[in-house]
């Protein structure tokens, strides 16, 4: 289980807005540059990389050095780990599929 | 599709030390909960030498690779193939760092073999493995989840493919 002190980092990091899309990015593009995470916001480029420094603290981004640039890449593990934490608990079989009844409703409704 | 875009990273931090988590990578003397209860058997812990990770009973394969880089107690890479499918096969790196809270293991998966089920697999196994290498360093026995599917495997394996028998995966100079 993760402790305490790391698990506040993740949920700090989790809480801001542009940093939940910098990892919706980089879990689409895996492997995109600094650069180009920066390309999707209108902030400054110094202002990105603060919240991507700011998800690699929590282990959520692993950047690698390839070459001159640095690639970065999603860690899925502190949230599974978030995840089992609870999900034991209350049962993860209901909770998916209350979950997937609520994504299917979601997204007929967006349809229509 | 690039390099860099055929690469899964997992991480994570562990109350251990290097060693801890070199022992349990490469332990051959009982199976490593951590790599889904499989066994290690391998010809050489050294660049080149092959591996296979098998049921305790000794009677299936599900990996077949070779170390491509042996450092200890820092570094261990090796190809990985799982007998089941007729994928490419990936490599996978250990990376073990001193930190001053223990170790940080990054786990890299590289030459995914994009769209097919070996990818599928490894980006399941890829978390339950550095997850339960935590729970085993730390605590000395893997998750409750991890545990549940290990008396699942146990049920299904006259399930296994006839492909996966350990007769179709020798390891050579072994006799096994």
């Amino acid at each position: 289980m993760t402790d305490a002190p790391d698990m506040n980092v993740v949920f700090q990091a989790l809480a801001h807005p542009a940093r939940r899309r910098i990892l919706d990015i980089v879990r689409d593009r895996p492997g995109c540059t600094v650069g180009a995470v920066g390309d999707d916001f209108e902030m400054s480029r110094i202002g990105v990389l603060k919240h991507i420094r700011n998800l690699e603290a929590a282990d959520l981004l692993v950047s690698q050095r390839e070459g001159r640039e640095r690639h970065l890449y999603f860690n899925v593990v502190p949230i599974q780990m978030i995840y089992d934490r609870w999900t034991s608990e209350y049962g993860r079989l209901w909770a998916g599929r209350l979950a997937r009844v609520k994504y299917r409703v979601e997204n007929r409704e967006e349809e229509r | 599709m690039s390099e860099s875009e055929r690469k899964a990273v997992y991480r994570v931090k562990i109350r251990g030390t290097v060693d801890d988590v070199w022992r349990e990578l490469t332990r051959t003397d009982r199976p490593q909960y951590a790599m889904f209860n499989s066994v290690m058997h391998f010809n050489a812990l050294a660049a080149g030498g092959q591996l296979r990770m098998r049921s305790p009973n000794g009677k299936y394969t599900g990996v077949a690779g070779r170390f491509v880089e042996v450092t200890r107690p820092v570094l261990l890479s090796h190809t990985l193939r799982f007998t089941n499918y007729d994928d490419p096969e990936c490599t996978i790196v250990y990376d073990l760092k001193e930190i001053p809270e223990g170790v940080e293991l990054t786990l890299t998966v590289e030459d995914l073999p994009t769209g097919t089920k070996s990818e599928k697999q490894l980006k399941q196994g890829g978390p339950f493995i550095v997850k339960n290498l935590k729970a085993v360093v730390e605590t000395g026995r893997p998750t409750l989840g991890a545990r549940l599917l290990f008396v699942l495997f146990k049920l299904l394996a006259p399930f296994n493919p006839e492909s996966t028998r350990s007769e179709n995966w020798p390891l050579p100079g072994t006799g096994s």
